[in-house]
């Protein structure tokens, strides 16, 4: 099996797309924002945990608006022991397409079981057409696509 | 090709080992504490907080080692009440440093490390959408930080300040099983006798905390002028009749004084000042009850 693509992460989904260099076949494996972040919240890291934790790890490094004198903790140290792990770790570092505003709101509206395929076909969208941002212009011309894909199959 | 089923462990992260390492570094730290008392009650507004920091104030004043854990991860104010608010914690000697207050009272809390007075405790992720899911969890993490990495040194007593509601001494007693006991504070009116009452039963069945006993707060009001003294708020002492239901001692009440407010705001010390009062002589004999339990 060979990594193909990844999606996300958007708010804590991520999928991962492994095909086979065989027969094509392929199979993706989606993680949960509700188990990632409840793992997180034990204070563990995924991954395992290379080094000894600094004092208040979790709390100084999830915090959001602490005093600035209080300095960050090390490093998280993931490891890779597994590869998949790895490719999640990478992903995660590497950062995402981003929304605006309007954009996130918009897809906030959609049903949750298809919101995540729409993700998808936005940030596509907006990589395949030059934009390094998902904003309502981006959703709008996605759907007129859409909606020109749908017509001309009719 | 491997299944879900085949897959050893939890695929490397070894997220058991390391929550048994983290209740590891929090034994090692209460090593070095001889007793760990909560002070709860169940219901908001009865003084808790007050009576932690007064309580702090007099047993330091008979001579024991005190820090005071700030439980009240949302709405902490016992470093405001102590007086160490400037006091921004950092990692030093394994831990980090807690603030000292003028009366040599350690305390960690989670106010020393917000910037402003209205800063919310929030915490990072993907998403705030259903994070009722996951921040109960993260409260119980960070408390466990407070207690577990402060570098409180040698103690003779901790002071727990818990947060209203009556699942707090039970997650409290999770966290550290070795509990010496809790202090109940109450109200003098019904409606706090009867939120309390639920905070004893859960203490009792669900944690099996041993319960020191039952403080009445805001129990009496002495006049300034005369000196004469009466039931406040109340006609009777609803803590005294809690504690016989419950079969609790009672510890005593503290009369209303409005100056034991002000010291609290002040980040003060009530017992410098107002020592020889109805009220300071209230706390001072709490002290010595609570003293009484844990050493004699």
């Amino acid at each position: 099996m060979a990594l193909r693509e990844t999606h996300g992460p958007f708010e804590g989904t991520m999928s991962i797309v492994y095909h086979c260099l065989g027969c094509g076949y392929s199979m993706a494996m989606l993680t949960n924002r509700m188990e990632t972040q409840m793992v997180r919240s034990l204070g563990v890291k995924i991954g395992g945990q290379t080094r000894a934790a600094s004092p208040m790890e979790m709390l100084r490094s999830n915090l959001q608006g602490k005093r600035e004198e209080i300095p960050a903790p090390g490093q998280a140290g993931a490891a890779s022991k597994c590869p998949f792990t790895g490719v999640v770790v990478e992903a995660f570092n590497s950062g995402s397409m981003q929304w605006t505003d309007e954009a996130k709101a918009r897809i906030e509206r959609i049903p949750e079981f298809v919101r995540p395929m729409v993700q998808r076909s936005a940030e596509d969208y907006a990589r395949q057409h030059g934009h390094d941002l998902v904003d309502g212009a981006v959703m709008d011309a996605m759907r007129g696509q859409a909606g020109r894909q749908d017509s001309g199959g009719h | 090709m491997k299944t879900y089923h085949d897959i050893a462990a939890d695929g490397g992260s070894d997220v058991i080992g390391q929550v048994a390492e983290q209740m590891a570094r929090l034994q090692d730290r209460l090593a070095q504490v001889d007793h760990v008392v909560a002070v709860m009650s169940g219901k908001g507004g009865v003084g808790k907080s007050t009576v932690t920091a007064v309580l702090s104030e007099a047993l330091t004043a008979l001579e024991y080692r005190i820090g005071v854990v700030d439980a009240d991860i949302n709405g902490p104010s016992m470093a405001r009440m102590t007086g160490v608010r400037r006091h921004t914690p950092i990692p030093d000697g394994g831990g980090m440093q807690p603030a000292v207050s003028a009366t040599g009272v350690k305390v960690m809390s989670m106010d020393l490390f917000l910037p402003q007075d209205a800063t919310a405790v929030l915490w990072h992720a993907p998403t705030q959408n259903h994070a009722y899911t996951w921040r109960p969890m993260v409260e119980m993490a960070a408390l466990r930080e407070l207690i577990a990495d402060t570098a409180w040194g040698t103690l003779d007593i901790m002071l727990a300040d818990l947060p209203p509601g009556s699942d707090r001494l039970p997650n409290l007693a999770d966290l550290v099983p070795d509990l010496s006991g809790a202090v109940v504070v109450t109200g003098p009116t019904a409606v706090s006798q009867m939120v309390v009452a639920r905070s004893i039963t859960a203490a009792t069945q669900v944690a099996d905390v041993p319960l020191i006993g039952i403080v009445e707060n805001m129990a009496t009001y002495r006049c300034p002028s005369c000196g004469h003294q009466e039931r406040f708020l109340a006609p009777a002492s609803g803590g005294e009749s809690l504690g016989e239901a419950h079969g609790i001692p009672f510890l005593g009440r503290i009369p209303f004084d409005p100056r034991l407010a002000l010291a609290a705001d002040d980040g003060e010390p009530f017992l410098a000042r107002h020592a020889d009062s109805p009220a300071g002589h209230a706390i001072m004999a709490l002290a010595a009850r609570i003293q009484h339990y844990l050493y004699q």
